[in-house]
């Protein structure tokens, strides 16, 4: 709850894209890029829209998302 | 040097520094737990012995045999004039391989490893399956054979079968690939759950057993319930069940049953068609010679007499015209050929149904004559049935069962599976012929058309029907592979604990059939099954019984022991071929269903004991495992004789042989005749044979978890199994891996300090199933009563009983749920934000820019998950486009808060496909509150009442605060003395530092647990008996009695408040009678029922009742007509609006001016009913006619115009009640209603 209200401190131009920096009305592009982790040899692995699923480097075809770099903040109770 | 192998024995020792070592660095030659791998041996050698060494389907495929299929016409065959020649089509199926699960040769990716890992199934929700191909062989008439490799579809693979990647790898190797260290595998993974085959009970195999059913007598005219049954198992180990059947006029009939008919036959006819006879030869064969005894029988010599007399009726006397006689009758059934002669039909029957275990491939004439023996044998033990010499078997008896084992019975599957699928080459054939102007075989374009046109018709998926096997658990079937019941075969391997866990494999089942019996015989704990199966791991209830556990030393064969040279032996310990009825004059002596010969009663005893011993010293080739039933001459008990067996599927468990001091095995049929001692103070000198290695052999590997469960009264110890089996335990270390639906995890396991050495044998610290609590046994609050247990509230914020709930969830973008692999011009979804359309902020929250949800965020219900947005394939730059703009979401329904703990991103097998798949695991944290269940290792379960705050608690002089305080009532009535011995055992392990063997059966009257740890407890400064002086928490005053405190190993059970509350005051009703549904899970309420009204109606509590039956349910309000009293005559009468403009534009001065008492009555009305009509009754009016005011007048929505019905009044009523007055007036019923005032 409280997060929603927390604004992320920006951590400059190359992980900005993982705040809640997108505002209201933000046109999506076409395939932000994100990177993945592969579950066979843990290399990182970018993907964008409509990429096949599949490890760059080993081929395999499960990935795990990345443990997330936003600010995760809870109300303890 | 290479480093020591890893040290497998284990003792009571916590051993903390060696599993740190071994969780750390895990073995990198053997796993340190045996035990625990040789705890499901039986699944997975079972499922290796398909294509190992026995190669149970390579016998199965020679069992199949040769199709043949002819051209030309059906009526043709033996008839007309000259009859064409039909050319004749064999097919056979060579070969069968199966390949462990490798990727697709379309995905042409991966270049390194082509393997598919379990693990990987599990996370793909997929099945780990590896392709079946076989080689069939077909040739036209006698040319040469040719072959084609068919693939067969992809066949479901046990994990650590030898059809896995992981067959002989170590722990280290298993860690690598997100196994747990200890990985056991024995199961299937079929969209991702752990499915295995459960174990079976069924009758055992080439045993003639004597059946006494009442059921038998309903065959036929003449009938008896007496019967002799045997089980003949073929090599492949699918079986034919063979009976005879005693007639009232002494004769005898053999019955089968094929592809779900049953047959009846003359004993005499299959007899003569086995070998060239003549009815002397048979009447000798079962009464015995004339100098013999048996014809002193005059109760056999009639009846075999009238047996040979009757059959002369069917006028058959050789062996060939037997034949002939049985081929002609049995040929369609059989399905042989057209052009097979009915003399070589008979043979191929005896081969497929009479006896096959004693000849099923090429059936040599010894064969025969050993069939005829065995037929022999049992005519001659039905006459002692029927006479009363010998009693019948009982069939619920583990003696005379076995185990149908999860891998044989997949062999069946196959086997039967393909045996149908080159009988369907039958029509298909026919179907081409015609089709092709009734061409021959012969031509040149069958050849070109056989494999396109012809097998591809087929239906050559064998894998999809093993994998539908292994889902559902229902087995379909022509054949129903002599088994009793259709569904119910599978289990999943649920790891809700690893106690559960381990559990499924060594349960055993009784069968479906037996759970709707009305008898309860069958459940019945016999003493045959001593050692075998555990007498305390049963559930309680439905499956009480029918659901048994094996003893944790009992063992299953998986194959046949080679006795090739037992025979010979036998015979040379004179043993003769000749013998008659009389029992006191000759036994038999029979391996595996076969008869060896004969010999006297006292020789069979002298035989089983030399065979004993030499089979114990390992001597003269008899094997160690070999099964000798020795059953003695006794006066009308079981049919004596020497029945030995070999071969797999038996059960087996080691005793000490007092003789030779060594290992000997015993099995369910030898036991009951055995002396086998259970102490060293029960032999017998002369007498027992054998001894127990220790008591606590008879249990289960749960039932040895109870500590001194010998001291507990015995239906708490069946209690402990099932609850040990629904706690909240650790169900292994690769959580992180698993996709199970819901996942119980309990954060602060520990070792309980009470155990005995077998819980480090299984190795069960790796998987800690609860925590050592102090626990008083106090009255204290008054919130402990009724089982109810105090939990003190620092323990609790120390994380006593903390848990957590795994919840995995899979969101798959296509509906239809297909697992084909789909081209790119298929996809119709994809996950992602739609592009060019707008990301609101509130979306990005919980979503990434992917569209996922990031790891860590927090979910509620109906919280969104996952994005999505429509797209279509453009051929024009092979993209996929997305036209609206519009982003759709997944959500989570759950009402349970969580937190996403993993995001995974499921791809295709062939690796060329965009995401239509993830599946999200949602960590749901369950702190122990208030109505949580737990319970400690001694069936006493209790609810958390109360988390008291530690002040208040009691402490001892120590300073001791108990984590956990139970009711001394708990107690008295249910006997549990074993947890009063385990708190003291705790506690003076706990002072002492070291562990406490809790073995069953170690203590004596005179060397009492009581006193063995009372001792350490006076030696560590504590009271003998375990009671401490304590001190109230609130006051501070000591109690007048000292409490008995300790520790106690308690398990937190997954029964939660959180998973069980239901609570409503309004909710989703029902659409038809607008009452309350029911079910939790859709927010229903709990139904106020009869007698539930009842009470209320006793205790006057009418306004309670009024809430509950009408308020909370379906209250409403009702239109009533006073005068007719009726609800479905009344109507709103609507404002002549639409009627005409004109008249409207006059008619409104005039309403005006009428106003003041009809609007007043009409507003009020209008207030009550929510509408803004006036109610009238249509029933009580009458059609205005023009004289009528138009005041009074009202009209219908159809602008008709009516006067009067105006005594309507509103009253309050259950819907439902309109409802039956809507339903009644359907069948023209009217319900009339008095409406007083």
């Amino acid at each position: 709850m409280s997060r929603e209200a927390y604004q992320v401190p920006s951590l400059g131009a190359g992980q900005g894209s993982f705040g809640t920096g997108a505002v209201e009305g933000t046109a999506a592009g076409d395939g932000p890029s994100v990177t993945y982790l592969c579950g066979d040899c843990s290399s990182r692995v970018a993907l964008k829209r409509g990429d096949q699923i599949r490890c760059k480097e080993c081929g395999h075809r499960v990935l795990y998302k990345e443990r997330t770099k936003r600010m995760v903040q809870f109300e303890a109770r | 040097m290479a480093p020591a192998p890893t040290d497998t024995s284990w003792s009571v020792e916590f051993n903390t520094l060696r599993r740190q070592k071994l969780f750390r660095h895990p073995p990198k030659d053997r796993s340190p737990y045996p035990a625990l791998a040789a705890a499901l041996q039986p699944h997975i050698n079972s499922f290796n012995a398909l294509f190992e060494n026995t190669k149970i389907l390579e016998e199965g495929l020679k069992d199949i045999g040769t199709k043949t299929f002819l051209d030309g016409e059906n009526e043709s065959v033996g008839q007309g004039p000259t009859p064409p020649k039909r050319n004749r089509l064999n097919l056979r199926i060579k070969e069968l391989f199966l390949e462990k699960a490798i990727l697709p040769p379309t995905n042409k990716f991966n270049t390194r490893n082509r393997n598919i890992y379990p693990a990987e199934c599990r996370e793909r929700h997929a099945t780990y399956r590896g392709k079946l191909r076989a080689r069939l062989e077909y040739r036209v008439n006698n040319g040469a054979w040719k072959e084609s490799v068919r693939e067969l579809g992809q066949v479901p693979l046990m994990v650590r079968a030898n059809r896995c990647h992981l067959e002989n790898a170590t722990p280290e190797q298993l860690v690598d690939h997100k196994e747990e260290a200890e990985e056991l595998g024995g199961y299937f993974i079929v969209n991702g759950n752990e499915k295995l085959i459960r174990l079976l009970v069924i009758a055992k195999r080439n045993y003639p057993m004597a059946i006494v059913r009442s059921s038998f007598v309903k065959r036929g005219n003449l009938y008896t319930k007496y019967g002799i049954q045997i089980r003949s198992v073929r090599p492949d180990q699918t079986s034919q069940t063979n009976v005879l059947h005693y007639l009232k006029d002494g004769n005898v009939t053999f019955r089968f049953s094929w592809r779900k008919n049953e047959y009846l036959i003359p004993l005499v006819m299959i007899l003569k068609a086995l070998v060239e006879t003549n009815d002397r030869e048979i009447f000798e064969g079962i009464v015995g010679s004339s100098s013999s005894k048996g014809i002193e029988n005059t109760f056999v010599t009639d009846r075999v007499e009238l047996l040979l007399r009757t059959y002369k009726a069917y006028n058959l006397h050789a062996m060939a015209e037997t034949k002939v006689h049985l081929g002609e009758r049995f040929r369609a059934v059989l399905g042989v050929p057209a052009d097979m002669s009915d003399e070589d039909a008979g043979t191929e029957f005896l081969r497929k149904i009479v006896l096959p275990h004693l000849g099923n491939q090429n059936v040599t004439e010894a064969q025969d004559h050993d069939k005829f023996k065995m037929m022999v044998f049992m005519a001659r033990k039905l006459y002692a049935l029927v006479a009363g010499d010998c009693a019948p078997d009982n069939p619920d008896a583990i003696s005379n069962q076995e185990v149908l084992l999860g891998g044989f019975l997949y062999g069946m599957i196959i086997k039967e599976r393909l045996e149908e699928w080159l009988r369907s080459f039958g029509p298909i054939t026919r179907d081409w012929c015609q089709k092709n102007n009734g061409v021959k075989f012969t031509d040149s374009s069958f050849d070109k058309d056989f494999i396109p046109k012809v097998v591809k018709r087929t239906n050559e998926n064998i894998g999809g029907a093993l994998e539908y096997f292994l889902s559902t658990g229902n087995l379909v079937s022509p054949s129903g592979l002599d088994l009793q019941q259709a569904s119910g075969y599978t289990i999943v391997a649920e790891k809700l604990n690893f106690y559960r866990f381990i559990s499924h494999f060594r349960m055993i089942h009784r069968g479906g059939f037996f759970a709707q019996l009305k008898t309860t015989t069958v459940r019945k704990l016999l003493p045959e099954s001593w050692g075998f199966l555990c007498p305390v791991h049963t559930p309680d209830g439905t499956p009480c019984g029918l659901l048994n556990h094996l003893a944790h030393k009992c063992l299953i064969a998986t194959r046949n022991i080679d006795v090739s040279h037992l025979p010979q032996t036998l015979v040379q310990l004179g043993l003769r071929s000749y013998s008659s009825v009389a029992l006191d004059e000759n036994v038999t002596v029979q391996l595996d269903g076969r008869i060896i010969g004969y010999c006297s009663p006292r020789q069979a005893r002298m035989i089983a004991d030399t065979l004993r011993y030499w089979k114990v010293e390992g001597t003269h080739h008899v094997p160690l495992e070999l099964e000798i039933g020795y059953v003695p001459n006794s006066n009308g008990g079981q049919y004596p004789g020497i029945y030995m067996f070999s071969q797999a599927a038996r059960m087996y468990r080691p005793v000490k042989y007092l003789p030779l001091d060594k290992l000997d095995y015993v099995g369910p049929f030898e036991q009951p005749f055995m002396e086998i001692a259970c102490l060293q103070s029960d032999v017998i000198s002369g007498l027992s044979t054998h001894i127990e290695y220790t008591p606590t052999n008879i249990l289960s590997i749960l039932a040895n978890m109870t500590p001194f469960s010998e001291h507990n009264q015995s239906p708490r110890n069946m209690y402990q199994c099932q609850m040990s089996k629904q706690t909240m335990g650790t169900p292994g270390s690769s959580i992180e891996y698993r996709t199970d639906n819901k996942l119980y995890r309990l954060q602060t396991g520990q070792t309980p300090i009470v155990r005995p050495p077998l819980y480090n044998a299984y190795g069960l610290d790796n998987f800690p199933n609860g925590t050592n609590a102090v626990v008083a046994i106090i009255s204290y609050t008054g919130y402990d009563m009724d089982d109810a247990m105090i939990i003190n509230k620092s323990s609790h914020e120390r994380g006593f009983g903390y848990g957590t709930v795994y919840k995995t969830k899979l969101f798959s973008l296509d509906e239809k749920e297909s697992r084909r692999s789909r081209s790119k011009r298929e996809i119709s979804k994809l996950i992602g934000f739609a592009p060019g359309g707008e990301i609101r902020a509130s979306w990005r929250t919980t979503l990434d820019e992917d569209g996922l949800p990031h790891i860590g965020s927090r979910v509620k219900e109906g919280s969104i998950i996952a994005a999505w947005h429509n797209v279509r394939y453009d051929p024009s730059t092979n993209e996929l486009i997305n036209l609206d703009s519009q982003t759709h979401f997944l959500r989570y329904k759950d009402q349970e808060e969580g937190y996403v703990d993993s995001v995974r991103i499921l791809g295709s097998e062939n690796g060329s496909e965009p995401c239509q798949a993830i599946s999200i695991k949602i960590r749901i944290p369950r702190k122990p509150v208030i109505g949580d269940k737990f319970s400690s290792r001694h069936g006493q379960k209790g609810v958390c009442s109360q988390l008291w705050p530690a002040v208040d608690m009691p402490f001892s002089e120590s300073g001791i605060q108990p984590d956990l305080i139970i009711n001394p009532h708990a107690f008295p009535s249910r006997m549990t003395i074993a947890q009063m011995i385990e708190s003291m055992a705790g506690k003076a392990g706990a002072l002492h530092g070291h562990p406490q063997d809790s073995t069953p059966f170690q203590f004596t009257e005179e060397h009492t647990a009581a006193d063995y740890f009372g001792h350490q407890l006076r030696k560590a400064g504590y009271n003998y008996h375990g009671n401490e002086p304590m001190y109230s928490g609130i006051t501070g005053r000591e109690f007048a009695a000292d409490i008995y405190l300790g520790i106690v190993h308690y398990q937190r059970l997954r029964h939660m408040v959180n998973d069980k509350f239901q609570v409503r005051t309004t909710g989703p009703v029902n659409a038809l009678t607008g009452q309350p549904v029911k079910g939790r899970a859709k927010g229903g309420g709990i139904r106020v029922g009869e007698m539930e009204r009842d009470s209320l109606l006793a205790h006057g509590a009418a306004f309670l009742l009024q809430d509950r039956l009408m308020n909370c349910s379906d209250a409403q309000r009702a239109w009533i007509c006073r005068d007719c009293g009726s609800f479905l005559s009344t109507q709103v009468a609507v404002q002549a609006v639409s009627s005409s403009k004109i008249r409207d534009t006059v008619n409104r001065g005039r309403l005006a001016a009428s106003a003041p008492n009809s609007a007043v009555a009409a507003s009020g009305i209008g207030a009550l009913s929510g509408t803004n009509g006036i109610m009238r009754c249509r029933r009580c009016a009458r059609e205005a006619v023009f004289d009528d005011s138009r005041v009074e007048a009202w009209e219908d929505g159809a602008g008709k115009r009516f006067v009067g019905g105006d005594n309507v009044t509103l009253v309050a009523v259950p819907g439902v009640l309109k409802y039956l007055d809507v339903e009644l007036a359907a069948m023209g019923i009217r319900m009339k209603f008095w409406v007083e005032h």
